[in-house]
């Protein structure tokens, strides 16, 4: 739990630098990076190879952006586990050979099991490289003008903004019943209900403290986010390249285009 | 900014659940004066603060602020001029970050973008928090949280500053630059406060509450050393009072 | 049983997203005419409240497992539909920006699947019907149980149609079903449990929390009826597509008995079937060898990649140096040395409007 919420701070620290990347419009990189999962996952189930060079994607901005790789390759492989129950049956149902590794026969069932995992370290990749290359704060005021609704929008970064408060309060109340109860970790149901039940009655205190202090500063129903710079010609730029790019990733199979080059120039 | 009175006429007010939260309230604040609002934990302060601007309807009796009665229709012209500091900064500080928490009151009341930017740039400067600026609130120290909450009730340029337990949370050198900042100001102060010895400092004038109703109401000096007074609505004498007047 | 992006195609995760933007954006126009300003932080307040929740476990009474709480009926008790809906949609942003959990194409699918039945039909349709206005402890644990239970197995089902329908699991519609939805049986009853425990200490601690919330839920009530009809059409179809492979073409063949229709055989016609093939939205749905071998002979060379062996290693040949080359640009990109941007530029550029 606690390792969580400061991956969570750690995550939100790393949206708050200041490269090239992190300057670009949240608008730009949220289409791009909804761009890109749509081509990633537009390929057809048993694709590898054709893959490969759309890494050079969140690579690319995780890089520029100046974000350590070690935290988001951890989450990445915190959530396969959980993601990929689904796809780790295919080897038992799908065995119709469809390639071979020299003599060995390659099953549908492996590759599309590997396709899926290559999918899934670049759709996680770039949807983790969006977030620490742009902060909560940004992203949602990019969403505000794309046309993403004010009230999601506002009650989003709300949530965000709690979410520490609430869970430094969790857990706080938390560590008072392990006391009492020589350190068992786990709760029984009685024990959580009154624990979830206090939270829950002091975070509605808290929201009325919120908004009477909102009030307070002339709210009227309205939250208002302080315009930032406009989006410029980087901004373009790099829609447009990202967008060039993918497409030539998808029409061909790039990397094969590479493995061809290599083994007939040097056979 | 323009210090304004306060005046506070035989008020009454009852929460739904049926507590008697006060229970006819007088009082007048002079423009530009800092005054102590003390007594125990339900006394009524709080409840009082929250007329002040508007948040709670006056039920029976009558708040003024300046020449205008606090109504439904004028509770928005009490929010420009009250600027409400609440006791704990993280109900405060709610937006992503620091500047923006400062430019929220500025942009509902209307500004235009540049007076926007430098009223949060004169409020972070007046508290000494300009470096923090970008930060997220919930990274700030407490004392930083503080002095940034006061610094979004002034960037509304509010006449008169009210503020309940300004002093909690604070660690010693916190609260410290927290005594000096409130005695900077030329506002009209309301300061509702445990700390007597923050009292003696920054406030020329107590009221006591207890109950509900006003029972004290006097210059800091004769009121807080009155030990009968204090020991009989929970309170204590302040030590700073017993060395000025040793034994 | 959040669905990952690389599970879901654009086709599935695209139409999703569709009907769940619709749905928050159907909420969001709602919310704005309502009088409850206090709202906004509410819901923030009450998103972060489920999010530390979801963080600590509990043990099942009777078994030795632990569970936790999802929350989505919690918020729809606590908030009624639409807030809870909005709510349920920025827990599920959260976790797919920070954790993972969850994708961004398939924001849509989870939306739907853990925003939409507890939201819309458990809490509107099951929970107030069952606990009424004013409820004893009774009536709020059969409630919350027969609730969460059939909001988790509507749920689940929504995750076996959308992982079917995108094709990229072998899994055979019927055994996902079977293993899913007893899974989440159990699922749904902790999460019953949990609420109703959580429901009956707030009313007892503070009656006055509810209050407010007793509102009926404002989506008009035909919408889940509409999106129930749907969701069934979409069952049969997809069982439709999984005992017929290629059931369009399978069924245009038998109506017009005529082969030749479905594949042309003209250069042009093969060109563009090629290039449709490598756009395709929609992967090819992975059926067993034995169903494949029903479909028409014609399909056979484009249902599966062509593979050779030259083809193969240049294949593995090109990924891995690929994937070289984007490590070698990552750490060239992270040694070009960073121009920060200047105190003076910072402040120029924060002061335009």
């Amino acid at each position: 739990m606690t390792a969580s919420w400061h991956d969570l701070a750690r995550m939100e620290e790393l949206g708050r630098m200041d490269t090239p990347i992190h300057r670009l419009d949240a608008r730009a990189k949220a289409v791009v990076t909804l761009a890109f999962i749509g081509v990633v996952m537009s390929f057809p189930r048993l694709t590898l190879s054709a893959l490969t060079p759309l890494l050079l994607y969140p690579v690319f901005l995780l890089s520029a952006g100046r974000i350590p790789a070690r935290p988001i390759l951890k989450k990445i492989l915190v959530a396969t586990p959980f993601a990929l129950a689904v796809g780790l049956f295919n080897p038992l149902l799908d065995r119709q050979p469809v390639a071979a590794i020299g003599p060995v026969p390659v099953s549908g069932g492996w590759v599309s099991l590997l396709s899926i995992l290559i999918r899934f370290l670049l759709t996680s990749g770039a949807a983790l490289a969006l977030v620490a290359c742009t902060g909560m704060h940004r992203l949602g005021a990019g969403l505000e003008r794309i046309g993403v609704p004010r009230i999601f929008v506002s009650q989003l970064l709300f949530l965000h903004r709690y979410l520490f408060v609430i869970s430094d309060e969790a857990g706080t109340m938390r560590r008072a019943v392990e006391i009492r109860s020589g350190g068992n970790r786990t709760l029984r149901l009685r024990g959580f209900a009154s624990l979830a039940g206090q939270l829950l009655i002091r975070s509605m205190d808290r929201a009325d403290r919120v908004y009477r202090a909102m009030v307070a500063r002339g709210f009227d129903g309205q939250i208002r986010i302080p315009r930032e710079t406009a989006f410029g010609w980087r901004d373009a730029a790099f829609i447009a390249f990202s967008l060039a790019f993918f497409a030539a990733a998808r029409l061909w199979n790039l990397a094969e285009i590479l493995g061809r080059l290599c083994t007939e120039t040097f056979p | 900014m323009n210090p304004m009175a306060i005046e506070v006429r035989n008020l009454f007010f009852s929460y739904p659940d049926g507590t008697e939260a006060l229970r006819g309230v007088s009082l007048n604040i002079e423009p530009g004066s800092a005054v102590a609002l003390v007594g125990g934990n339900g006394a009524g302060k709080s409840t009082l603060l929250l007329h002040l601007n508007g948040y709670l309807p006056v039920e029976r009796g009558e708040v003024r602020i300046g020449n205008t009665r606090i109504t439904r229709e004028t509770a928005a012209l009490a929010r420009k001029a009250v600027g409400m500091v609440f006791q704990n900064p993280d109900d405060q500080l709610f937006m992503p970050t620091v500047a923006e928490d400062v430019a929220f009151g500025p942009l509902n009341a209307g500004w235009p973008a540049a007076e926007v930017q430098r009223q949060v740039a004169s409020a972070l400067a007046r508290v000494g928090m300009e470096s923090v600026r970008d930060r997220p609130p919930y990274r700030l120290s407490a004392g930083e949280k503080r002095a940034v909450a006061i610094a979004t009730v002034l960037a509304m340029s509010p006449d008169i500053l009210v503020m309940d337990e300004p002093s909690s949370y604070l660690d010693p050198r916190a609260r410290r630059r927290l005594i000096t900042l409130l005695r900077s100001f030329d506002h009209t102060r309301i300061v509702a406060t445990h700390d007597l010895e923050m009292v003696v400092e920054v406030c020329s004038r107590v009221i006591v509450m207890d109950a509900g109703r006003v029972v004290a109401d006097g210059p800091v000096g004769d009121v807080l050393d009155n030990e009968e007074l204090m020991l009989a609505h929970g309170l204590e004498r302040p030590h700073i009072l017993r060395h000025h007047h040793p034994h | 049983m959040h669905m990952a992006d690389a599970l879901v195609s654009p086709a599935v995760g695209g139409i999703l997203w569709a009907v769940s933007g619709g749905l928050l954006a159907f909420c969001a126009r709602d919310l704005r005419k309502t009088p409850r300003d206090n709202l906004v932080p509410l819901m923030g307040v009450l998103g972060a409240f489920v999010f530390a929740v979801q963080m600590i476990n509990f043990t099942i009474p009777g078994t030795g497992s632990s569970g936790h709480l999802g929350g989505g009926l919690l918020l729809a008790i606590l908030l009624g539909p639409n807030p809870a809906f909005l709510v349920l949609a920025s827990i599920l942003t959260v976790q797919a920006f920070f954790f993972a959990d969850g994708g961004l194409l398939t924001l849509g699918c989870n939306l739907f699947n853990l925003g939409f039945f507890p939201a819309f039909v458990a809490y509107p349709l099951l929970y107030r019907p069952i606990a009424g206005t004013s409820p004893d402890p009774a009536q709020i644990w059969t409630a919350s149980i027969i609730a969460a239970i059939a909001g988790l197995q509507l749920g689940a089902f929504g995750v076996v149609l959308e992982t079917r329908l995108s094709g990229l699991s072998a899994l055979p519609f019927q055994t996902f079903l079977l293993v899913m939805l007893p899974i989440h049986l159990a699922i749904g009853a902790v999460e019953g449990i949990a609420t109703a425990a959580i429901v009956t200490f707030v009313i007892k601690a503070r009656p006055t929390v509810f209050a407010s919330s007793s509102e009926p839920g404002t989506l008009r009530p035909i919408l889940p009826g509409l999106a129930l009809a749907a969701l069934l059409a979409g069952g049969a179809a997809s069982w439709f597509a999984s005992t017929h492979p290629d059931g369009l073409e399978w069924s245009l063949a038998r109506i017009t008995g005529n082969k030749e229709m479905i594949r042309p055989a003209s250069e042009i016609h093969n060109q563009l079937a090629h290039l449709q093939e490598r756009t395709a939205f929609l992967p090819d749905y992975g059926f067993r060898p034995a169903q494949h071998e029903t479909t028409p002979a014609a399909s056979e060379t484009s249902a599966w990649p062509a593979v050779n062996a030259g083809t193969s290693l240049a294949g593995i040949v090109g990924g891995i140096v690929t994937l070289a080359l984007a490590g070698i640009a990552g750490l060239a990109l992270k040694a070009i040395p960073l121009r920060h941007k200047t105190a003076e530029q910072s402040r120029a550029g924060g002061e335009h409007p």
